[in-house]
């Protein structure tokens, strides 16, 4: 308050200084500005970070440097035995086929349809479009456990119940319209002169997307392919509920090392590190495409 | 090469729609000729040119070319290019490529892909820039690009929607003289959208002036600006704009223009009118410094260009416009005569805005 009213009692002594004086002021107190901004983000990564790293150290000495009052930290000890252990172990090896598998098949049946569909949300006009993108959007807001035993109960009645393809199914429907909807911002931001243009040197409607649309959609379908991946790979909850012994995923499997009466706190360390790990390098390629701008120089500057 | 014929084409976006926003279009466009599409934006001249190159369904109507009806069939298939205002080059092609998209589309053979392009660059000087992505090109070289990808198919028939009214003015009057000479060059039939009527005047063999989706005129660019068929086009075409008036008619096939003593020779039968409007054009009419008791206005202001003065006068509630030659010694205030003493004199019915014809 107090610095309001200085800056006001010198605008009105020198009003032609103005300027002068608070490009001289401002130097100072953006420095501080910056200081405060970068000790927040700071917090805020170790915030973030810390359980993760906790993880990942943990992961790495053997159980007893880290069981106790006095935790030992000798680098001496580090190793990958956990890994190896885990990694060798069929019952850890197979849920981590599995969720490569349905994540993968679950990716690209979202690309594949959601791309289309967004193509003719982006570019063609018909009767209750806007109701049939706000109800696939309202769908959404359903908590997938609301839906966990009708959806058990549908699957078990297809016979799919504890199956790859019925996860793969279910994904589907949960992520597609998630999908939709960014790939259809990403459509309509490219030019459509564009696709007239294509339509006059000869594409069908088809090869404009596979040859114009998609090439200029290219990070923004690749950020959203990462997303619906990322989505199948990480869920928990449905897969606990519709899967079993026969098509064990990778994050139930990685939740079950905490058991009722003891846990091994490396094992499921190592577990969560490599269950996260493939997020964590998508997240990353996924960074930089979104980043690029690709469609600079399509039109006029 | 390709004669194209519009007959009867209409255009509603929505069956529901009350008005059209192209009306009934009738006309043939010469094979080999360049013609404009000229009108104020919102005159249904993009509309119809989109029509032409299948990019827009035809409501009502049929455009023929070469003898044969092209309103169902895709755009592709009409041998036509399309060269777009804001150039439409695909970003992620490099120029190359872009120039031989619509014929790898076609599928020609790679040498002669290789040939065309080669041909198409040549003719546009983008030899340096073949390599090179739409984004590290300056507006005008992106503009010759649109231009070597249109031409490199070799088209019956060359489509343009404003295609240079995104260069800075230079630029533009170079490339539209290089445009004249392309059209020369390979002679496809040319079809130009336009709102700059000295674009239009300065390319086409034929304008056709578009308002409010109807056609006002269709003729030469000496048809259009000596005997313009419209009170729109007489006031569209032509700079400074034509002054256009409301007239008195004083005696057998004489007006007078309201408020003044400038009296003019109708030279055409004017029926039982008892008022017309008068249309002159500037540089046609002269001013004389005569005392007040004498004028027919009084100078507003006065525009020095160099070659000519504009100076607009003021006469009862109206401008009147004259261009003179060189600077001018009138200042704002000074009462002036109109001199049009044996100037064209365009003629338009009151209520209707036609031509009186000779």
């Amino acid at each position: 308050m107090s610095s309001v009213t200085a800056t006001r009692a010198s605008e009105v002594g020198a009003p032609e200084h103005v300027a002068d004086r608070s490009s001289r002021r401002n130097p100072r107190r953006r420095a501080a500005a910056t200081v405060v901004h970068r000790a927040v983000v700071v917090l805020l990564m170790l915030y973030l970070t810390v359980p993760f790293a906790w993880m990942l150290v943990y992961s790495l000495y053997p159980g007893q440097n880290m069981r106790g009052q006095h935790m030992d930290f000798t680098p001496g000890d580090l190793t990958l035995g956990s890994y190896a252990r885990l990694l060798s172990d069929s019952t850890f090896t197979v849920p981590i086929r599995n969720s490569l598998i349905v994540a993968a098949a679950t990716t690209v049946l979202c690309m594949a349809l959601g791309s289309l569909c967004a193509y003719v949300f982006a570019r063609f006009r018909f009767r209750g479009q806007r109701v049939l993108l706000l109800s696939m959007m309202a769908v959404q807001a359903i908590p997938a456990i609301v839906l966990a035993v009708p959806l058990f109960v549908l699957l078990r009645a297809f016979g799919l119940y504890d199956s790859l393809v019925g996860m793969v199914l279910t994904y589907t429907a949960f992520i597609l319209p998630l999908v939709i909807w960014m790939m259809v911002s990403f459509f309509e931001s490219i030019p459509v002169n564009l696709e007239k243009a294509a339509r006059v040197d000869g594409c069908t409607r088809l090869g404009i997307v596979r040859r114009v649309v998609l090439p200029l959609s290219g990070p923004g379908f690749a950020a959203t392919a990462i997303f619906a991946f990322i989505t199948a790979w990480s869920d928990f909850f449905l897969a606990k509920v519709l899967t079993s012994n026969s098509s064990p995923m990778l994050s139930v499997r990685t939740a079950s090392f905490q058991g009722i009466f003891a846990m091994d706190y490396t094992a499921a360390a190592t577990a969560g590190v490599i269950t996260a790990l493939p997020v964590l390098i998508l997240a990353l390629v996924a960074q930089k495409w979104i980043v690029q701008g690709i469609t600079e120089g399509a039109v006029k500057g | 090469m390709a004669e194209i014929r519009l007959e009867g084409v209409s255009k509603k976006y929505s069956p529901k729609d009350s008005t059209y926003a192209v009306e009934h279009l009738t006309y043939t466009i010469p094979d080999g000729d360049f013609v404009s599409l000229l009108g104020p934006s919102g005159c249904g001249k993009s509309t119809t040119l989109n029509m032409i190159a299948g990019l827009e369904s035809v409501t009502d109507g049929s455009i023929i070319v070469d003898g044969s009806a092209v309103e169902d069939l895709e755009p592709h298939k009409r041998d036509l290019a399309f060269v777009f205002q804001d150039y439409a080059l695909y970003p992620h092609l490099s120029v190359a490529d872009n120039i031989a998209f619509g014929l790898k589309m076609r599928r020609m053979p790679k040498a002669e892909i290789r040939r065309r392009v080669k041909d198409a660059a040549e003719r546009l000087e983008l030899e340096g820039l073949l390599r090179r992505k739409p984004k590290a090109l300056s507006g005008g070289q992106r503009q010759r690009v649109a231009l070597a990808r249109a031409i490199a198919r070799r088209p019956g028939v060359l489509l343009f929607d404003e295609p240079l009214s995104n260069l800075d003015a230079l630029l533009r009057d170079r490339t539209r003289a290089e445009l004249k000479m392309l059209h020369a060059d390979i002679g496809s039939t040319s079809v130009y959208v336009t709102h700059d009527q000295e674009e239009a005047m300065s390319l086409s063999d034929r304008i056709a002036v578009m308002s409010k989706g109807r056609l006002e005129q269709y003729g030469t660019p000496s048809d259009i600006y000596l005997r313009p068929a419209t009170e729109f086009v007489a006031g569209f075409v032509g700079k400074p704009r034509m002054n256009i008036l409301d007239g008195d008619v004083v005696e057998r096939g004489r007006v007078r223009l309201r408020g003044t003593r400038v009296v003019v020779d109708a030279g055409t039968n004017l029926g039982d009118r008892t008022h017309v409007r008068l249309g002159l054009r500037p540089a046609e009419c002269s001013l004389s410094t005569v005392s007040e008791a004498d004028a027919d206005g009084t100078v507003v202001v006065a525009e020095p260009l160099g070659n000519a003065t504009d100076i607009l006068v003021r006469i009862g509630g109206d401008n009147f416009i004259v261009r003179a030659a060189g600077f001018s010694d009138l200042r704002p205030g000074d009462p002036v005569r109109i001199d049009a003493a044996g100037v064209a004199v365009h003629l338009f019915d009151a209520e209707t805005g036609d031509r009186i014809s000779e």
